[in-house]
């Protein structure tokens, strides 16, 4: 039997996890439905609840506390953010445990891959699954609401792609402590609440304490949904916004790092504890 | 070197017992120094009771469980120190139906796998073709693996596990849930991939399948090997003393246990029926056993035993194991 070796044997590898990634997707398609309609059911109660607090003031304090009236697009472009982090952050940090109850992790560890291929595999099928999500969310509310900024979602897009890299970066850390410790809903929820609170995903981080805004400057959500608001809601371009780009791709190398490295020391781990089989 | 070559291997799982906050840690010895090799194009079978060690010496030959002290290679390659060459030598059947996915078809299944192991593009479709033929799973090849039979699953697993025509192959309770036919079937492979000159560990607690595919046989007990060899010369040292099997109800095995008193009698095993707790087979290792059985049927018939069936029989696999663990395979 003749085999392939050095990077074709990877890139085949990965397009394997790839297509088979999105054909689960496909053939669970609640799932899908349920993320596309998350954003828009979170801004509607965001909304309601600032209506409810703000009384006939809310629209004007909004507009005076971020820079912009338009409340729909501002929302909506956190929301979309926030449902991207959770997909990849669950997707990739739950992945291997999904993969142990359904029985296969063993099966994908016992081929001769590295076992990082699994997840960057994964975190592609992602890649695909937040574009759709992306344009589908926030593509839409642009195109229906002010039309004439369509276009500056393209520059919006390529803030959340480098955006990605770290967020895939934290996946990795989780998906070791998943595989060690098992639980990965405990994990990733309570990541993904505090992921909400601290990046600005439906306010702006300034208002949060001095103290909490250090912590959510450690965060690429942060940057990447104050990013996309500029350049949508107040006509700035990617290029302007280099200091906050260049934050970006800083922790798009410190988070893989760190998160490979905890990955396979607890990867290590599992293996002799055996941990691999256990639910 | 053997294409396998296992050496003084053992695993230690630590465990805490006990209620929360008072834990206790456990050691837990699942294999304890096992060693042996299997040469090209033989079927060696490891055979023992659920929680032998049979499993776990299987996942650290392939690298699922890292190894607490010695070392295996496959086809030249350590366990503990080259990996992914070791994952590169083998094809491996591990036990259980979950072992693919379900939402892919077989064949979807199988061209995924072909991609992890780095399979010549062309000639993976070619293997996938042969596969499902050899398994008949052709026809189905383009079902949701969700709508498989327990037994096409398995099938479906065993043909993954031969997809990269690995020189060592592992296969762990191959046939377990699988009907008679379809066993037969994956003995026959696996008599044919012996022939192709294929090493072959098979894990068994089926001593009718060890013997009839092993050319030797490891007995493996709380994670020793306490026997080894081919079949026949196992076999041959138990038969030394006569074999009695008794049919029984109502045995108990307290009972059972005191004819070890009788001075004839070397070793006794009582395994129970799964299905109704009062049936009993009951299996006695005896010199002159003509002699003594009387006197045991008398003593059967004193402590209220019903007996249904007695004979005289041919040693198995399971002889061998009783003899050297006082137990029966089944407890």
């Amino acid at each position: 039997m003749r085999t392939i070796s050095g990077p074709s044997a990877t890139a085949r590898a990965l397009t394997a996890i790839f297509q088979k990634g999105i054909k689960h997707y496909i053939r669970y398609p609640g799932n899908l439905l349920l993320i596309f309609a998350m954003p828009f059911m979170l801004t509607v109660m965001i909304f309601g609840m600032g209506q409810f607090v703000g009384g006939s003031n809310a629209a004007l304090n909004f507009a005076a506390r971020t820079g912009t009236s338009n409340i729909l697009v501002y929302e909506i472009l956190g929301s979309a953010v926030w449902m991207i982090s959770w997909v990849v952050v669950e997707d990739v940090g739950v992945a291997l445990r999904d993969e142990q109850m359904k029985g296969t992790l063993e099966q994908n560890f016992l081929a001769p891959i590295n076992r990082v291929t699994l997840l960057i595999g994964l975190s592609l099928t992602d890649v695909v699954i937040t574009t759709i999500l992306f344009f589908g969310v926030a593509g839409v509310t642009i195109m229906v609401t002010m039309p004439a900024a369509f276009l500056s979602l393209i520059q919006a897009f390529l803030a959340l792609l480098i955006g990605l890299i770290p967020l895939f970066g934290i996946g990795f850390l989780f998906a070791g402590f998943v595989i060690r410790f098992k639980e990965p809903y405990i994990f990733t929820q309570i990541l993904n609440l505090l992921f909400a609170t601290l990046t600005g995903t439906y306010y702006p981080v300034t208002l949060l304490p001095y103290w909490v805004q250090f912590l959510s400057g450690a965060l690429p959500q942060t940057y990447v949904i104050e990013d996309m608001r500029r350049i949508v809601l107040a006509n700035q371009t990617l290029v302007s916004l280099y200091g906050s780009v260049f934050i970006l791709l800083a922790l798009a190398l410190a988070y893989p790092t760190v998160g490979y490295t905890v990955f396979k020391h607890l990867e290590k781990k599992a293996s002799v504890t055996g941990e691999f089989s256990k639910y | 070197m053997n294409p396998v070559e296992v050496r003084s291997l053992s695993k230690v799982f630590e465990t805490k017992e006990g209620p929360l906050l008072r834990k206790v840690p456990k050691e837990v010895v699942a294999v304890d120094g096992v060693s042996f090799s299997v040469p090209k194009g033989e079927i060696f079978g490891l055979l023992g009771p659920n929680g032998a060690g049979k499993t776990t010496t299987i996942k650290m030959l392939c690298t699922l469980i890292a190894p607490t002290s010695g070392d295996a290679f496959v086809s030249g390659f350590s366990v503990a120190k080259d990996q992914q060459k070791v994952r590169e030598n083998l094809g491996v059947m591990l036990t259980g139906e979950r072992t693919m996915y379900w939402k892919l078809t077989g064949r979807e299944n199988l061209e995924y796998f072909a991609a992890l192991y780095h399979l010549d593009v062309a000639d993976a479709e070619k293997r996938i073709d042969e596969l499902l033929g050899l398994l008949g799973l052709k026809e189905r090849q383009d079902m949701l693996v969700e709508n498989y039979s327990t037994g096409m699953r398995i099938r479906l697993s065993f043909a993954k596990a031969i997809l990269n025509d690995a020189p060592v192959l592992l296969f762990d309770e191959p046939t377990a849930s699988l009907d008679p036919q379809s066993s037969r079937l994956i003995r026959d492979i696996i008599r044919g991939l012996k022939k192709e000159g294929h090493a072959i560990i098979l894990t068994t607690h089926n001593m009718e399948e060890a013997d009839l595919l092993s050319d030797r046989v490891a007995i493996i007990d709380h994670g020793k090997i306490v026997a080894l060899g081919s079949p026949h010369d196992l076999k041959e040292k138990v038969k030394s003393s006569d074999i009695i099997e008794i049919e029984t109800r109502n045995l108990t095995d307290h009972t059972a246990n005191a004819l070890e008193s009788f001075s004839e009698v070397s070793q006794v095993a009582l395994s129970t029926d799964p299905h109704s707790a009062e049936k009993g087979l009951l299996r006695i290792h005896a010199e002159k056993g003509k002699e003594v059985l009387p006197k045991i049927l008398e003593y059967l018939v004193r402590k209220e035993v019903t007996i249904t069936k007695v004979s005289f029989i041919e040693p198995t696999l399971e002889d061998v194991f009783i003899s050297e663990t006082g137990r029966s395979l089944r407890d």
